[in-house]
């Protein structure tokens, strides 16, 4: 049965499937609302907490998703060049191939030598590309392996909590596995 | 100092309807095709997917679960629409709401002719052997020769590695269990992924798999029968 383009006197458009509406940068607002209470996703306050505690005072921060934030001491500057740490929590580069994302770690590496990123896990090897490296099976310890085997030359510390999610851990406001990758 | 969380439960969500249909449209893109149609009196506007979909249903009744089936409505004969959000009764009387899958077939029988599923959140974020699970309540449903369509996106499943495994195969094996398992015959599929190739810059995009609406896994399957000619 085919349908005809014509239904109940009303023309039958058919388009590409799209993304109707974007959600994307204002996610984490979106679900900050869905609670009365005032709370902070642990995550941010970890990200705070490694600026502050570091001592890095004026990051570079490649965003998708507003996080508000609350760094008074930290400025965020527009060139990269003078960045003291790169900041990545946009969730774009996790789909990226598998060696574009390493060959973009290599260039931010290059303009400043400390990187925090923040990963998505489940878009990483979007295209399903084979890694000719040998992985753990767990997927979480792959990840960080990948990462290490790949940037051999750097030190790459895994600053991620280990947990399945499954979708209830506020991925998509703030990506979760967390890496601090420092060119040596 | 604010209270920090880390999951959903960890603190109670605010409960009322505006809240309950925000997080209901999050999770159901096709929504907006309702909300755009159902005011115009000219067109009907439908994705490629649900072209495909419409061009291949058997004549009978269809049950469209957790895809806000709704838009279809002026599409689909003999259509039944359930979901498992209360909140759409508020806006679509019609709708069944069912809290566990299993009350499907319990409302209503094997009285399917068609059953179809795309990209249920429902149905998302979760292992392949809790989808198997679900799957198996929805043949309950199904009378003999019913077309199941069933799509959904592989970076919302959860509990495989995705630097190790070969996507293609993993999505492909697991409809062969499918078949071989509830009697449901793979009659079409189409699984895709992205091609990253870089700009005339040296960089990527970063666009997700194609289909993010309907699912960039897609099956089709007959129950207990394999007749189907399809329509592509």
């Amino acid at each position: 049965m085919v349908i005809p383009l014509i239904a109940k006197n009303k023309k039958i458009k058919v388009v590409e499937p799209f993304a109707l509406y974007k959600w994307a940068k204002n996610f984490k607002r979106i679900q900050d609302r869905f609670y009365n209470q005032k709370y902070k996703l642990r995550r941010i306050q970890q990200v705070e907490d490694f600026i502050t505690l570091n001592n890095f005072n004026k990051v570079y921060h490649i965003k998708e998703v507003r996080l508000d934030l609350e760094l008074p001491k930290t400025v965020f500057i527009n060139d990269i060049n003078d960045a003291d740490l790169i900041l990545v929590t946009h969730q774009g580069y996790a789909r990226y191939p598998c060696e574009g994302i390493i060959e973009q770690i290599e260039t931010w590496l290059e303009r400043c030598p400390k990187l925090y990123l923040c990963l998505n896990r489940h878009y990483l090897n979007i295209d399903n590309k084979k890694i000719n490296l040998t992985l753990p099976e767990e997927f979480q310890k792959a990840i960080t392996s990948w990462l290490q085997q790949s940037l051999s030359k750097h030190r790459v510390i895994d600053l991620s909590r280990d947990y399945v999610d499954y979708g209830r851990h506020f991925t998509w406001s703030l990506p979760d596995r967390h890496y601090f990758i420092e060119k040596i | 100092m604010k209270k920090l969380i880390e999951h959903f439960s960890d603190y109670p969500m605010i409960s009322n309807d505006k809240h309950d249909y925000i997080r209901y449209r999050m999770g159901r893109i096709k929504h907006q095709l309702w909300i755009k149609n159902r005011k115009n009196k000219h067109e009907i506007i439908i994705d490629t997917h649900d072209k495909f979909i419409l061009d291949n249903l058997k004549p009978g009744k269809t049950c469209v679960f957790g895809s806000a089936g709704y838009y279809l409505e002026e599409l689909v004969e003999n259509l039944t629409v359930v979901e498992q959000w209360p909140i759409v009764k508020k806006f679509y009387p019609n709708a069944q709401i069912i809290e566990d899958r299993s009350e499907i077939a319990k409302v209503n029988g094997r009285i399917f002719d068609n059953f179809v599923v795309v990209n249920n959140r429902g149905d998302a974020m979760c292992e392949l052997s809790v989808v198997e699970n679900y799957i198996s309540k929805y043949v309950q449903t199904m009378k003999p020769g019913c077309l199941f369509f069933y799509s959904f996106r592989d970076t919302q499943i959860v509990g495989w590695n995705r630097l190790t495994k070969d996507h293609r195969n993993y999505f492909l094996n697991f409809a062969k269990h499918i078949e071989n398992t509830y009697s449901l015959n793979l009659v079409w599929h189409d699984i895709k992924f992205a091609i990253k190739e870089k700009d005339g810059a040296g960089n990527y995009d970063i666009l997700e798999n194609p289909d993010t609406t309907n699912g960039n896994i897609k099956y089709l399957f007959e129950y207990k029968s394999k007749t189907k000619k399809i329509n592509d």
